[in-house]
């Protein structure tokens, strides 16, 4: 059985090995005209690919999810369709120095279930931009969706002379193959874009890799905010494609004293706040109580079904249910991150209070990713973003589409959200084309005069200090 | 895009390739080269091994695809006593062979 899934994996990757050889032959002209065709290919294919992802996987609304081809596709090409990816990217006359871009090999891409279609496009897009052929694994519930995806860009990338197997996919279901593929030394580089156990596999693996877990995103609405714009601007987000952006806001905390305004301003807007008795059945379907995380049943739900499943009533027309909770962690199970149009709700007695609700909420699985601030005051918000460790803390702007990039910001659109240390990730940045080279540095000689003038016998002298040599490194010459 | 070289005595055929040997040339090759082993090969099984040596020149070629360096594997693999070399590989085309884990194997000098 091992031998197998072995000899499988060394099939895929020979295949990906010898697009790999071919492909780091092509300039950038000829590396522009494949990433064109395909960016060409899925935008036209946008629609149909999101009603296959949301027939399929039964997650989402199809006219969000056609929102995300676009980003996939449209904004992620408008974004890197100029950048150099391709040989000498920059040429540094004052410094001597110039930059080569050489590919990484073959990517191993892992992903979601939530996004599929345009993950897998998006990557699909940044990989063949740097000229590294893709191995995409996709999640098992949206392997349809993601294989049409990915067959539409591989067919037109092939049409405008891209290397044979520059685009595979590796059969949905088996953990144990997608471990081994994962696993194999020819791999250059993990993508992986999908849940902790996910990245924790990838970055164990022994390749190197980009993983990007969970967020637990909080938005803190300051008094000087806007606060029916800021309302309005959080709902268009935590019902974006019924929640499902990693980057949507899972937690809204305000201080008492803008509390009641907050609250009328979400019902006026056609949310619902959960009575007590309520979070408790919402929490009975919503959460996996042993591990405290979100059950895979209500990801991407409505309202309607949600409270349907909870046994609870709620006025039609429902956007969002927000459950008013006292704490954080194990006691308020809806505290966790819930990708869903469930919406939790804190007050607290002052601002360094909400501050500090802020915290432990981004601590709750979610360190590293995104946050939410909605201020009119620039003090605030700079301090809200020192104390919050998040990738991105997002000003004013939903969270789900703002996380992304390219379309409430100038951040890079991008499908995978570099989270940092905290989330196990060797970057913040939004992950993107530039991720995806080995940057050769051409160094050419330009003497340091400072260190060359240094009388060198001082460097063997135990009598001089740090002083004296800071001052003979930096005397005039 | 292709020319033969035989060597009687030796009893090595030279292939010399020529310009970019992208999927759709590597595509037409195949054929050729099937036909050049079969009329030169003594034994009459056509699944046979070669009973003669290979060399693929590569003197003149700026490009290979990936089908084409799946020709030099098969033409290796079919040669009996395994008497296979690339000649003449410009550094960029023996790099391709380095990455694609080929250059020992195939003997790209």
């Amino acid at each position: 059985m091992a031998e197998n899934l072995m000899e499988r994996a060394n099939d895929i990757l020979e295949r990906a090995i010898l697009a790999a050889a071919e492909f780091q032959q092509f300039n950038q002209e000829q590396t522009d005209k494949v990433v064109v065709a395909v960016y060409k290919a899925a935008l036209n294919a946008r629609i149909k690919l999101a009603k296959m992802a949301v027939e399929e996987t039964g997650i989402g609304l199809w006219e969000d999810k056609v929102w995300k081809n676009v980003i996939g596709t449209q904004l992620v090409y408008e974004n890197i369709k100029d950048e150099k990816t391709v040989g000498v990217i920059s040429n540094d006359t004052v410094t001597g120095i110039s930059e080569i871009a050489q590919p990484l090999g073959p990517i191993f891409a892992v992903t979601p279930v939530t996004n599929p279609t345009s993950t897998a496009i998006y990557k699909i897009l940044i990989c063949l931009k740097t000229r590294n052929p893709i191995i995409i694994s996709a999640h098992r519930t949206a392997a349809k969706s993601t294989g049409e995806a990915a067959r539409i860009c591989y067919e037109a990338a092939l049409a405008a002379g891209a290397p044979e197997d520059c685009v595979q996919m590796i059969p949905a279901g088996s953990r144990e193959f997608t471990q081994t593929v994962m696993a194999h030394p020819r791999v250059a580089l993990i993508l992986a874009t999908g849940g902790t156990g996910l990245v924790k596999a990838a970055y164990s693996s022994g390749n190197p890799a980009i993983g990007v877990g969970p967020g637990n995103v909080p938005v803190f609405i300051d008094e000087s905010a806007d606060i029916p714009f800021a309302i309005s601007s959080i709902i268009s987000s935590k019902t974006f494609d019924n929640g499902t952006v990693c980057a949507s806001e899972q937690s809204v905390i305000v201080e008492d004293k803008i509390a009641k305004a907050v609250r009328e301003e979400f019902v006026r807007q056609h949310c619902y706040f959960l009575s007590p008795e309520e979070i408790h059945k919402v929490e009975n379907i919503a959460i996996v109580k042993d591990s405290m995380s979100m059950s895979p049943f209500i990801v991407g739900q409505s309202v309607e079904t949600i409270a349907e499943k909870s046994g609870i009533t709620v006025p039609v027309g429902t956007k969002i249910l927000l459950a008013e909770l006292k704490s954080v962690g194990k006691e308020n199970p809806l505290s966790v991150e819930i990708l869903a149009p469930i919406l939790a709700f804190y007050t607290a007695k002052d601002y360094y209070s909400a501050i500090k609700l802020c915290i432990d909420l981004n601590y709750l699985g979610g360190i590293g990713h995104s946050a939410g601030i909605y201020a009119n005051d620039n003090k605030r918000i700079m301090e809200f973003s020192q104390l919050i460790n998040a990738g991105r803390i997002v000003v004013n702007t939903p969270t789900s589409q703002g996380a992304v990039g390219g379309t409430f910001n100038m951040l890079a659109p991008s499908l995978t959200l570099g989270c940092g240390t905290g989330g196990k990730n060797i970057t913040t940045e939004n992950i993107t084309v530039k991720h995806l080279i080995n940057i050769q540095r051409v160094c050419r000689r330009k003497m340091n005069d400072k260190f060359f003038s240094v009388d060198r016998s001082k460097y063997l002298d135990e009598n001089c200090n740090e002083t004296d040599l800071r001052m003979e490194y930096h005397k005039n010459h | 895009m292709m020319d033969f070289d035989f060597n009687p005595e030796e009893r090595v055929l030279t292939c010399i390739f020529k310009g970019r040997l992208d999927t759709i040339i590597s595509t037409q090759i195949s054929a050729e080269l099937e036909s050049k082993y079969s009329s030169l090969n003594e034994k009459e099984d056509s699944t046979a091994l070669l009973d003669f040596g290979l060399v693929f020149d590569l003197k003149e070629v700026n490009f290979i695809s990936s089908s084409f360096i799946r020709l030099c594997v098969a033409g290796k693999k079919k040669v009996k006593d395994g008497t296979f070399c690339i000649l003449n590989s410009d550094p960029f085309i023996k790099k391709t062979f380095k990455i694609a884990g080929l250059d020992e194997i195939l003997d790209v000098k």
